[in-house]
C-alpha cells in the first residue's frame, strides 16, 4: 500500500514540480505543433526524395516524438533533483527506490503517450492520411509500449544523470540515435546491417514496426510478437536504469558526489 | 562609428567566448544537425537520384545553421535575465540592439562550423561526391546567408525581452524554417500560399545563392536579396526592442522576480 | 537644483496567481514617495525586506517606469530621457548574479567599459584602476565561476564605476563581503561622496548606514515613514534609555509581560551566540531595569546594561510602529 501511494503520489507531485514553470506557451508548441512540423518535414522530404509515404513518415515521427518528454522529462527528474539540492533529501529519505522511481516514470509515459496519439491525430489530418477505425485499438497499444519502453531507457538515462553535467545533452544525442537507428525514416531494410542491428535493440523499433503493420491490415496476432519485443527491451532498460540508480547512489553516498555544490 | 563598431565586435567576440566554454553546448551544436542530415542523407539515398542527393547535402549544411540560432536566439535573453545581466544591459546606454545583434551574429558563426561540418560528413561518411564549383563565392554567400539568418534571429531574441516563455518559440520555428525556405524541399513544390512566406525569409535567397555558387550558377542577385531582406529584418527588429524594451519596463519582466 | 527629485513616485506591480485562473494580484510596491538629494550627498534608504527599495532605485535608474509620479536625475526625466539618465548613473546591486560567469572579470569589464561608452584607448587604465581599488588586481584573468562571493561583489562594485558616474545607486552592496571588505568598500563610498558624487545607498546594516549617511530615508510598506540625519532620527529616541538583559534560557515567555509595564516602549528579543538578549526600550527619565528584571525571576540571567539609543533602536522603533499600523 505505501508503495503503491509513493508510486502514485510521488510521481505525480514531482512531474508537477518539474513542469510547474511551463505555461502553456511552452507546452503546446513542444508537445502539439513540434511534433506536427516533425512529420510534416520528413514526409515533404520524403516527397522530394521519392521514398516512403506519408503514412510511414505519420507514423514513424508521431511515435518517435513520444521520446521527447520519455527521454528529457525522465532525464531531467534526477538531474534537476540535483540541481535543486533535493536529491540527497529524496535519498535520504526511507522511501523505497524502485516504487519511487517506477511512480517518477508513470506521468511521463502518460505524456509520452499522449504526445504521440495527438501528432498522430493531427499529422493524418495535415497530410490527409486515413488510419482504418479498426486499426485504433492495435495501433494505441503498439504506442503505449514504444512510450514505455523508451521511458525505461529514459530512466537509464537519469541514473546517468547522476555521473553526468549535462543530462539535457546526453537526452538530446539519444533523441538523435533514436530518430537514425530506429527506422522512422528509413527502413531497416534500407539500412545497412550493422545500423538495423543496432535500432532492433533500441526501443521503438519494434513498436513502430507494430503500428505501421498495424494500420496495414495486419491482426493482433501478426503483430504480438512485435509488441512483446518492444515490451522486453522496454524493460531491460528500466531493468538497466534501476540497477544503475542503486549502484551510483552507493557510489556517491561513499564519494560524497551526490549534489553539485 | 568606431566605438558602434568596437562595441558590437567585442559582444561577438565576448558570446564566442562564451559560447565556446560550455563544450557540450557546441558539441550538440554540431552533432544535432549532423542526425538530421544523416536521416536525410539515407532517404536520398534510398531514393536513388544521384543529383538529388548532392543537392540536398548542400541544402542541408545550411540546416544547422538555423538550428544554432533558433534554439539559443530566444534563449539567450532568458539567460541573461537569468542571470541577473539583462537589467544591466538595458540600463546602460549603450542602444539595446547593438548589444543583441553581436549575440545572434556569434550564434550563427558558430552555425557555419556545422555548415562546414555536414558537408564533410556527407562527403566523407557517405561519400557524396560534393565539388564546390566557386569556392570563395560559396564562402561569400554562405557567410551572407548566416547574417541573414542571425537577423531573424535578433527579431526572435528581442521578443523575449517582454515575453519570458519566448524561448520556446525559437525552437518551435526550427522544423518551419527548414520547411519553407528551400534547403531540402524545393520551394516550387510547397503549396501554393507557402510560397510568399518562403519568398519574404532571408535563407531562402541565402540558400538559393549557395547552391548557384556550388553549381555554378552566377548567385549575386539572390545575394543581394537576401542581404536586403536581413537589412529589413534588422530595422524592424531594432524598432520592436524599442517598443519591447519599454514593455518590459511597464511590466518589469527585466528580472526574474 | 538636487540630483535626485522623486515627487509622489508610486508604482503597482500585477503579480499572476495562476496559469489557468488569469487573475492578477495587485501589490502597490511603493506608495507615493517623495525626497531630494542633493549633488556629493550620501543618501541612506532604510526599510524591512519587502519596503519598497529596490523598486524605488529600479525606478530612478529607468528600469521600471513609475506608475504615477516624477523623478528627475540630474535634471533629466527618468521616464522620458532614459539615455541621458543612464549615461551619467551608475548601479550596483549586491548579490552574485549580474556577471559574466564564463567571462573573466576582465572581460566583463571591458565590456561594460563599452557598453558605457569609455574611449577605447582609456579602458585599459580605467579598468586597471578600480581593478586595484576594489581590491582584485591579479585575479582579473580568471573566470568569474571561480570567483568568491566577495569577489564578485568587488566586481560588481568596480563595474558601477568604470564610466565615473555622477550619481551612484548601491543596493545593499555589502552583502557577502567580509568585515574587512565591507570597511574597504565604506572608505571607497565614502571618498567618492567627498569627491562630489552622489551617492544613494539602501542597506540592513544599520551601523553602515550611520556611519555613512548624510541623511537617511527610512522607508516601510512604500511609504517614508521617517526621514532626516542619523542623529535627527536617533533623537526621536534619544531622550530614551535602553536596558539590555542576557538570558541564558528563554526569554520569549517574558516578553508579554516585559513590553506591559509601565514606561517600557518597546521590548525584544535577539539571537546572541549562546544567550538571547533582551532589549527593552523606554521612555525618557524612567528606569525600568528592576521591574524588567522582576519579570524574568527565575531565569539565569548574565550582564545588564543601558546604553544610548543607535540608529539601530531608531529604527525598529519606526518600523515597528508602522508593524502595528
Ligand atoms: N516583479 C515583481 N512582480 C511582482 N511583485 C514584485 C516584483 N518585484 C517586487 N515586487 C513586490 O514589491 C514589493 C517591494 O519589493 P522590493 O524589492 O522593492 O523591496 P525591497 O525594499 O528592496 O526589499 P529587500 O530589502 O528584501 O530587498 C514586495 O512586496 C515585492 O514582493
Ligand atoms: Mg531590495
Amino acid at each position: 500500500m505505501t508503495s503503491l501511494r509513493i508510486f502514485f503520489l510521488g510521481g505525480w507531485t514531482s512531474y508537477r514540480a518539474l513542469f510547474g514553470w511551463l505555461s502553456p506557451w511552452i507546452l503546446i508548441p513542444t508537445f502539439i505543433i513540434g511534433p506536427v512540423l516533425q512529420i510534416v518535414f520528413f514526409a515533404l522530404v520524403g516527397r522530394t526524395a521519392g521514398v516512403g509515404d506519408d503514412t510511414f513518415f505519420l507514423i514513424g515521427n508521431a511515435i518517435q516524438y513520444a521520446s521527447i518528454p520519455c527521454l528529457f522529462a525522465m532525464g531531467n527528474t534526477i538531474g534537476g533533483e540535483r540541481y535543486s539540492q533535493t536529491l540527497s533529501l529524496l535519498l535520504a529519505s526511507p522511501a523505497r527506490r524502485v516504487p519511487l522511481f517506477l511512480g517518477r516514470s508513470l506521468p511521463v509515459i502518460v505524456n509520452g503517450l499522449l504526445c504521440s496519439l495527438i501528432a498522430l491525430v493531427l499529422g493524418s489530418l495535415v497530410l490527409r492520411v486515413t488510419i482504418p477505425v479498426s486499426a485504433i485499438p492495435m495501433l494505441v497499444v503498439a504506442v503505449t509500449v514504444a512510450a514505455f519502453s523508451c521511458t525505461g531507457l529514459g530512466l537509464a538515462i537519469a541514473a546517468l544523470g547522476l555521473r553526468v553535467r549535462d543530462v539535457a545533452v546526453l537526452s538530446n544525442i539519444v533523441m538523435g540515435v533514436l530518430l537514425v537507428f530506429c527506422g522512422v525514416n528509413v527502413a531497416l531494410t534500407a539500412m545497412p546491417d550493422w545500423m538495423a542491428a543496432i535500432g532492433n535493440s533500441l526501443p521503438l523499433t519494434h513498436g513502430i514496426e507494430a503500428a505501421r503493420a498495424t494500420v496495414a491490415g495486419a491482426s493482433a496476432a501478426d503483430v504480438s510478437g512485435l509488441i512483446v519485443t518492444e515490451v522486453a527491451i522496454g524493460s531491460a532498460y528500466l531493468a538497466l536504469g534501476l540497477l544503475m540508480l542503486a549502484y551510483f547512489e552507493r557510489e556517491s553516498r561513499r564519494s560524497a558526489t551526490l549534489d553539485l555544490a | 562609428m568606431t566605438a558602434t563598431l568596437r562595441l558590437l565586435g567585442m559582444g561577438w567576440w565576448l558570446q564566442m567566448k562564451t559560447r565556446s566554454r560550455d563544450p557540450f553546448d557546441g558539441i550538440l551544436n554540431i552533432i544535432y544537425p549532423l542526425i538530421f542530415a544523416t536521416t536525410v542523407f539515407m532517404m536520398f539515398r534510398e531514393g536513388g537520384d544521384e543529383s538529388a542527393l548532392i543537392t540536398a547535402a548542400v541544402g542541408a549544411s545550411v540546416m544547422g545553421v538555423w538550428s544554432a540560432v533558433a534554439t539559443s536566439a530566444a534563449g539567450s535573453l532568458q539567460n541573461e535575465r537569468r542571470q541577473g545581466t539583462l537589467e544591466l544591459l538595458v540600463a546602460a546606454p549603450a542602444p539595446f540592439p547593438l548589444l543583441v545583434v553581436p549575440m545572434t551574429l556569434a550564434m550563427a558563426t558558430l552555425g557555419l562550423y556545422s555548415l562546414v561540418a555536414t558537408l564533410l560528413w556527407g562527403r566523407i561518411v557517405f561519400q557524396i561526391p560534393i565539388s564546390i564549383d566557386q569556392p570563395l563565392v560559396f564562402a561569400a554567400a554562405a557567410i551572407v546567408t548566416a547574417a541573414g539568418i542571425s537577423l531573424m534571429g535578433f527579431l526572435l531574441a528581442v521578443t523575449a525581452v517582454r515575453y519570458r516563455a519566448a524561448w520556446a518559440l525559437g525552437t518551435a520555428l526550427e522544423f518551419p524554417i527548414w520547411i519553407v525556405c528551400g534547403f531540402l524541399i524545393p520551394v516550387a513544390t510547397l503549396p501554393e500560399w507557402v510560397q510568399p512566406i518562403s519568398w519574404i525569409l532571408p535563407p531562402t535567397w541565402g540558400v538559393a545563392a549557395i547552391q548557384d555558387a556550388a553549381f555554378g550558377g552566377t548567385p549575386w542577385v539572390n545575394i543581394a536579396i537576401c542581404l536586403g531582406l536581413s537589412a529589413v529584418y534588422g530595422v524592424i527588429g531594432a524598432l520592436l526592442a524599442g517598443r519591447l524594451v519599454n514593455a518590459a519596463r511597464t511590466h518589469a519582466t527585466l528580472a526574474l522576480t | 537644483m538636487p540630483v535626485i527629485e522623486v515627487a509622489d513616485l508610486r508604482r503597482t506591480y500585477h503579480a499572476k496567481t495562476g496559469i489557468r485562473r488569469r487573475s492578477s494580484r495587485e501589490v502597490e510596491a511603493v506608495r507615493g514617495i517623495s525626497f531630494e538629494v542633493e549633488r556629493g550627498e550620501l543618501f541612506g534608504l532604510l526599510g524591512p525586506n519587502g519596503a519598497g527599495k529596490t523598486t524605488t532605485i529600479k525606478m530612478l535608474i529607468t528600469l521600471l517606469l513609475p506608475t504615477s509620479g516624477s523623478i528627475r536625475v540630474l535634471g533629466f526625466d527618468a521616464v522620458t530621457e532614459p539615455r541621458e539618465v543612464r549615461s551619467r548613473v551608475g548601479y550596483v546591486f549586491g548579490g552574485d548574479r549580474g556577471l559574466y560567469e564564463r567571462l573573466s572579470g576582465l572581460d566583463n569589464l571591458r565590456y561594460f567599459a563599452q557598453l558605457y561608452g569609455v574611449p577605447a584607448h582609456e579602458q585599459m587604465a580605467r579598468i586597471g584602476e578600480l581593478l586595484e581599488m576594489v581590491g582584485l588586481s591579479g585575479r582579473e584573468r580568471e573566470r568569474v565561476e571561480g570567483y568568491s562571493r566577495g569577489m564578485r561583489q568587488r566586481l560588481h562594485i568596480a563595474r558601477g564605476l568604470l564610466h565615473r558616474p555622477e550619481v551612484l545607486f548601491l543596493d545593499e552592496p555589502s552583502i557577502g563581503i567580509d568585515p574587512v571588505g565591507a570597511r574597504e568598500l565604506r572608505d571607497t563610498v565614502a571618498a567618492l561622496a567627498s569627491t562630489g558624487t552622489t551617492v544613494l545607498l539602501t542597506t540592513h546594516y544599520m551601523f553602515e548606514a550611520d556611519s555613512l549617511c548624510d541623511r537617511i530615508a527610512v522607508i516601510a510598506g512604500g511609504q517614508i515613514v521617517a526621514h532626516g540625519t542619523p542623529a535627527e532620527l536617533k533623537g526621536r529616541v534619544a531622550d530614551g534609555n535602553v536596558v539590555e538583559v542576557e538570558v541564558f534560557g528563554s526569554a520569549e515567555g517574558s516578553l508579554d509581560a516585559v513590553r506591559a509595564l509601565t514606561g517600557v516602549s518597546s521590548a525584544l528579543v535577539e539571537e546572541r551566540g549562546q544567550a538571547q538578549v533582551l532589549v527593552v526600550r523606554s521612555g525618557p527619565g524612567i528606569d525600568v531595569t528592576a521591574p524588567v528584571l522582576g519579570c524574568l525571576s527565575g531565569i539565569p540571567l548574565g550582564r545588564v546594561a543601558m546604553r544610548e539609543p543607535t540608529l539601530e533602536d531608531a529604527y525598529v522603533e519606526l518600523v515597528g510602529a508602522q508593524d502595528v499600523t
